[in-house]
């Protein structure tokens, strides 16, 4: 299993940059067809019930203004959420940091003397590499969401927060399921797959007791927690154990229980393209007779409060997690997801991870992208994407500035000697001079430059250039006998 | 656990630390609160007719069963609806009316009942808390009449009694509905399904496969 390997695929810290990482994608056309395939359905789905969704931006700019507040007073959300989570019998726990979230998760499997545990999917244990400890610590962890059974059995990564199997095909997943199942007679009809797991996983539910799950919401008001899922796994893992623990980062949290009104009607159609998923599940504390009798909330930092302290950045936190701009993003649609070495990819991770990894690692992402805008105009809380990307990119040369690197990367080379150029008007022109001479020397008789020398060989590789003009602008104009500073008389 | 202690300390300065620039006081929060634009599509604007109309459609769309009948018909609606499915043993919940639990069947009332015991039975009769017609959704606050979690959740076949006067328009208008936020919420738009595969959406994983609604005619018509 690629888990019990020195490091997971999708740990930031030790991932390939991006543009090394995608190569091997470029040239797996079959992997490259599921990506799309998948989110083409999607994304036709989604933009057939947002169009009939007559008042869609409004509820964008409710969504937009309740996160942004809920983040701006967390300190105050959080607390609350904590005592209303207490009082209706749920145990609130503080995880700093990754190893502290896994310790406590650990310890709490521990004293129910749990050696196995079901789980429903949830992105945030896999940000904290959750299952991989728990291996190594003797407790057995069973996915229970059919993309995670999928992926756990065929030690796959995620390649998406929403759909994270979207990678694999229905073959690949008969293969999958027939060797680790045991069905040497399974076809690859997505109902008789899906009916496979549905028998993998019946017996788990009904026995084991400890179950783990993410959360999509946390409310203060009323120190309720929401999960919204599709085939009912979750409503398994939240009703059948004796004992719960949800994993949520401390960005999850609504102010009211009201605010699910926004919330829930943006996520299924952002992120499904359903008017509402098929089940959602709110449950407040323990309720005696009902569920889980014991109840523990683990929230975890991990990075998030040092993204609030920043204004630019801390719309980055308002994500409700539903994935439309990794649908939607023209760079996710070629690359699919692992590309970005992290579980968080497309549009959001590449904002994400580097600041959850504090720009020590991940420097790579914020230019994974084209900066189109796509993921802005889709997002349902409105997180300006493009502009936090920027943001990024400021701060990861920022970084470079102070390496000794800069003196021989090319692109720093290039741009001080621009920087040069550009500062006194006759360099400029003379170096104009020269650049044409020299461009007319790689400019075919098409008039195009198919081939530059050098690092400018990296342009022309997927593209051509157009030769420069046989005239300057600045010549043209002496040319006509009228001096600028003239005319602007 | 000190640890613990000195972890949310931490973490919770670290979130006041950063911010400090842009948070309210605590007097001045439900006025910020307050204030944030909720200019969406609160109260529906169908007629009570087309509204009805609508929650059956969307229902329909998510292969739901939906057949109508007056209270009078009820009873009769059920132990029809009952013997079509060609099952035989049911739980109900425990405050279900006895008129509901149609002659010549196996039921088993929920009083304690345990997974094991749910698991045997074939099917589900349950009343509801709210019908959106918006999204076809079924809403279970788990009383007594609605049941445990549980008991919805391991039959195959679930029979659900809406009553016309339980169906708001907008999902905005169920939460107005609500005196007080509830404990316990499922909400159920159509049986369980999954797209996992290929994006190919297959009805029924792991919750009922199966999806009844009888929508009474409560408010005369």
């Amino acid at each position: 299993m690629s888990h019990t390997a020195n490091h997971p695929v999708l740990d930031p810290r030790f991932a390939q940059p991006f543009p090394k990482a995608v190569l091997p994608v470029l040239r797996n056309p079959q992997l490259r067809k599921n990506v799309a395939h998948a989110i083409d359905v999607i994304q036709a789905k989604r933009a057939k019930l947002v169009a009939e969704k007559t008042d869609w931006q409004e509820l964008r700019t409710a969504a937009s203004a309740i996160r942004t507040h809920a983040l701006e007073n967390l300190g105050f959300y959080l607390e609350q959420f904590e005592e209303r989570c207490t009082a209706a019998g749920g145990t609130v726990h503080w995880a700093a940091d990754a190893e502290e979230a896994r310790k406590i998760i650990l310890d709490i499997l521990h004293a129910e003397n749990a050696s196995e545990v079901i789980k429903i999917k949830t992105m945030t244990s896999a940000e904290i590499q959750l299952n991989p400890f728990l291996e190594a610590s003797g407790v057995k962890a069973y996915e229970t969401d059919l993309a995670e059974i999928i992926l756990q059995l065929g030690e796959e990564e995620p390649s998406h927060i929403v759909v994270p199997a979207l990678h694999v095909n229905r073959s690949q997943v008969r293969e999958i399921f027939s060797r680790t199942m045991g069905l040497k007679d399974l076809s690859d009809d997505p109902k008789e797959l899906t009916n496979a797991a549905r028998n993998y996983l019946r017996q788990k539910f009904l026995k084991i007791p400890t179950a783990i799950s993410g959360a999509n919401f946390l409310v203060a008001e009323t120190g309720t927690v929401v999960v919204v899922e599709s085939e009912g796994n979750g409503r398994m893992c939240l009703t059948l154990p004796k004992t719960m623990i949800t994993l949520a980062g401390i960005e999850k949290v609504l102010p009211r229980f009201q605010d699910l009104e926004v919330m829930l009607q943006l996520l299924a159609r952002s992120a499904t393209g359903e008017r509402m998923n098929p089940y959602n599940s709110l449950w407040t504390g323990v309720t005696p007779g009902d569920g889980p009798q014991r109840f523990h909330v683990v929230l975890l930092d991990n990075g998030r409060s040092s993204i609030l302290a920043k204004k630019t950045e801390r719309q980055t936190l308002k994500c409700i997690r539903c994935a439309a701009c990794m649908n939607t993003c023209p760079v996710y649609r070629q690359t699919g997801g692992h590309a970005y070495g992290s579980v968080y990819p497309g549009p959001i991770g590449a904002i994400l991870t580097p600041q959850l990894m504090q720009m020590h690692y991940a420097q790579s992402l914020p230019y994974a992208s084209s900066l189109c805008g796509a993921c802005y105009e889709v997002c349902p809380v409105k997180i300006n994407i493009p502009e936090v990307l920027l943001e990024l990119r400021s701060q990861v040369v920022n970084q470079e500035r102070g390496k000794f690197v800069r003196f021989f990367d090319p692109m720093y080379l290039g741009l001080r000697v621009a920087s040069v150029l550009f500062s006194r008007a006759w360099l400029f022109h003379t170096a104009q001079f020269f650049g044409g001479i020299g461009a007319r020397l790689i400019t075919r008789k098409d008039g195009w430059i198919h081939s530059m020398p050098s690092v400018g060989g990296k342009w022309t590789q997927t593209r051509d250039l157009r030769g420069f003009p046989s005239q300057t602008f600045h010549g043209w104009w002496a040319a006509r006998g009228q001096q600028p500073s003239k005319e602007a008389k | 656990m000190s640890v613990s202690v000195s972890s949310r300390q931490q973490i919770l300065d670290r979130v006041r630390g950063g911010t400090k620039s842009v948070s309210k006081p605590k007097e001045a929060l439900a006025e910020a609160y307050a204030a944030l634009p909720r200019d969406y599509v609160r109260a529906g604007r169908l007629s009570r007719e087309a509204c009805l109309e609508l929650m059956i459609e969307r229902l329909r769309e998510y292969d739901a069963e939906v057949v109508e009948c007056t209270p009078g018909e009820l009873p009769a609606a059920i132990a029809s609806q009952l013997a079509l499915s060609g099952k035989h043993v049911f739980v109900a919940p425990p405050a279900l009316p006895a008129e509901w639990l149609a002659a010549g069947f196996d039921w088993k009332v929920d009083h304690d009942l345990t997974s094991a015991e749910i698991e045997v039975a074939e099917g589900v009769v349950t009343a509801a808390f709210c019908g959106v017609a918006d999204s076809g959704t079924i809403v279970l606050h788990h009383s007594d009449t609605e049941g445990r979690r549980v008991l919805t959740l391991l039959p195959d076949w679930h029979l659900c009694i809406l009553r016309a006067s339980q169906v708001v328009e907008t999902f905005p208008e169920y939460l107005g509905r609500c005196q007080q936020a509830p404990t316990l919420v499922t909400t159920i738009s159509g049986p369980s399904a999954t797209a996992d595969i290929e994006m190919t959406r297959i009805k029924g994983v792991h919750g009922p496969r199966f999806l009844h609604v009888i929508l009474v005619n409560d408010q005369g018509a």
